[in-house]
């Protein structure tokens, strides 16, 4: 048996406080001075270890205190509040929410799961990869039970064109060479965000990452000079429709590139495959109004991966704005199938994925692995400020991040996510994340369950009154 | 040298603490707005902190008094600013490096008021003499 694939997580400190989602207002004028101040007995002495943030300005106090509102419930005068911070709740967009970047910060800092308490008071469902559900039921088998190992849970994908069938000659041997093939350890690529300050300084804390992992970095072609061997077999370059040169001495130095769509790919990739035969080629294709019908047409034509990328907040592009990244994953997929090409393609996803059970959600609606883009600039302290686009400075100073401490606050960021993969891999009872791929089966989508449970049980007659409203 | 300014803003008092940077006219001076729940956040010893990171100007915006979400907040702030003052001027440093304006939600010409004061207040202070003394005064915001 190969060794187990792990991740090794390291706790790394933020450079910057993360800013707490509520803040204390300390009126101390007007102090009885009790013989036992309740900020004496605060559980984690917040009150005695408060500082101040030169950088940021605040009092360090927020950051120390749990929410356990003891000093709030005990102080005689009622001079101790608690408030939502205002600083907190403005700090990125509506997808990607102020709760998002904090689990994105902490698991980088940690490398362990956010576990946000007992409880959920959040809504029933939401919108994209929020309306549906992993089936859990086998969460209380104890065989199969996630990152404890009782039973291994693999995580590897392959990248690359798997043939449908083979063929032998009177020999025995294969009459065609096996087309190469890339196996990953996890189905997560990483992928250099476009932006965030010093994108050269990203880059290399991205690559080194990805050695680390054993996984890929996708990296623009333009931005590459020279990468050292050991690198060289982890690094994607990707390349614009007019940058690929075949005289490019890094095309004989990776095992995979990359390249933009567009209307004589085709061509171009038989040219590289002539020259360069393992070499394996992905293309990146936009996630607009024509994109199951050319992710279909480029598998046909021998494409070997196909990389399809949508919008930051996982909606399509063009005339696809007002489709979720889920669906139009579920198209291309049902499409591949139906013309019975599915497996011989790997299917990369890009856009929106912030979250550790997106991943899994993606691969469920037809996904072999993911690109992880943005939040890995936000695993080295990234408030999505956009400073960096605007020519400003940054506030959290990526720019002066070294690439040692950068790397490993991504590979953390990754080794949370990669547990909470097996997590509900083995909550799923799945022993391995290929099996996972279009698996709807162990799905339950909210539209479904609206039609077929909810919809007998709740729906009325036209005209006929619900039992809530008053007769 | 550039020079700097730190706002803390009151929520309430300033919704949209991006209509703060829109009206500054300091040119090459740089402004931070930081919105915070209410003016009582801030206390005093953040207030001489910040001044000692060194930031050549601090001030505060709070709602009125009698519109203050926490009843006292807004009063306490202005007792906070006079004992920072107060203080200041004890140990030797200009009280006006720290201000308070008080202002009604919603009134955008005295919030440009308000901003356009800021502007000339630090402009007519200049640099913050702690700029001189760099060292000083980090050892003295670190402790």
């Amino acid at each position: 048996m190969p060794a187990k694939y792990h991740i090794h997580v390291r706790s790394v400190p933020p450079r910057f406080s993360p800013l707490a989602k509520n803040t204390i207002i300390d009126w101390a004028e007007g102090c009885l001075r009790c013989a036992r101040c309740v900020k004496e007995q605060c559980p984690v002495d917040a009150y005695r270890k408060r500082g101040f943030d030169r950088s940021q300005f605040v009092d360090t106090i927020d950051q120390l205190c749990r929410d356990c509102y003891r000093c709030v419930q005990g102080c005689p005068r009622e001079l101790i509040f608690k408030a939502s911070n205002p600083q907190y709740s403005r700090i990125g967009n509506e997808y990607w929410t102020p709760e998002i970047l904090a689990a994105t910060w902490y698991q980088a800092e940690s490398g362990k799961i956010p576990v946000s308490g007992a409880g959920y008071g959040g809504p029933f469902s939401g919108p994209g990869f929020d309306s549906f559900w992993t089936d859990m039921s086998e969460i209380v088998r104890p065989t199969r039970d996630g990152i404890h190992g009782r039973e291994y849970i693999s995580t590897s994908v392959d990248v690359g064109r798997k043939p449908m069938f083979l063929t032998f000659d009177s020999d025995g041997e294969l009459t065609w060479p096996s087309p190469p093939l890339l196996e990953l350890p996890l189905p997560i690529l990483l992928a250099a965000p476009s932006l965030g300050a010093n994108p050269g300084n990203i880059q290399d804390i991205i690559t080194h990452a990805a050695l680390e992992l054993g996984t890929l970095a996708i990296v623009a072609r333009e931005r590459l000079t020279a990468i050292p061997k050991k690198t060289a077999s982890l690094v994607m370059p990707s390349y614009t429709a007019g940058s690929l040169d075949l005289n490019d001495p890094l095309l004989a130095q990776v095992r995979i590139m990359e390249v933009l769509d567009h209307p004589g790919v085709l061509e171009q990739m038989e040219m590289v495959k002539k020259r360069y035969p393992d070499l394996i080629i992905s293309v990146k294709v936009p996630a607009d109004g024509g994109v199951v019908d050319r992710v279909a047409e480029l598998t046909a034509a021998g494409a070997e991966a196909v990389h399809v990328y949508a919008s930051e907040e996982a909606r399509g592009l063009g005339e696809s704005q007002g489709m979720h990244l889920k669906d139009l994953i579920r198209r291309c997929h049902l499409k591949l199938v139906e013309n019975k090409l599915r497996d011989t393609v790997t299917l990369l996803v890009s856009g929106g994925i912030a979250l550790a059970e997106h991943v899994a959600k993606a691969i469920i609606c037809g996904a072999d692995a993911i690109i992880a883009d943005l939040p890995l600039l936000l695993a080295l302290e990234c408030r999505l400020c956009r400073q960096c686009t605007k020519g400003g400075k940054c506030p959290v100073e990526i720019d002066t991040l070294t690439v040692r401490r950068g790397a490993q606050r991504m590979v953390n960021l990754v080794g949370a996510w990669n547990n909470q993969l097996l997590e509900i891999m083995g909550a799923m009872g799945m022993r391995e994340v290929r099996r996972l791929r279009g698996e709807v089966g162990r799905a339950m989508f909210i539209e479904d369950l609206e039609k077929e449970i909810f919809a007998p049980l709740f729906a009325n007659r036209e005209g006929e009154l619900t039992k809530r409203e008053p007769t | 040298m550039s020079m700097e300014v730190v706002v803390f803003a009151c929520q309430q008092a300033v919704p949209e603490p991006e209509a703060v940077k829109s009206l500054w006219r300091g040119g090459e001076v740089r402004l931070r707005v930081l919105p915070e729940p209410c003016s009582s956040k801030i206390e005093a010893f953040q207030l001489l902190r910040t001044l000692a990171t060194p930031v050549d100007l601090v001030w505060v915006i709070s709602c009125e008094e009698h519109i203050c979400r926490y009843d006292e907040g807004s009063h306490r702030a202005g007792g906070r600013m006079a004992y920072t003052k107060k203080y200041l001027a004890e140990i030797g440093l200009e009280p006006a490096r720290v201000g308070r304006s008080v202002l009604t939600p919603g009134d955008k010409s005295a919030l440009a008021a308000i901003v356009a004061e800021i502007s000339g207040r630090v402009q007519a202070l200049g640099s913050s003499p702690l700029r001189q003394a760099p060292k000083a005064a980090a050892r003295r915001s670190a402790k």
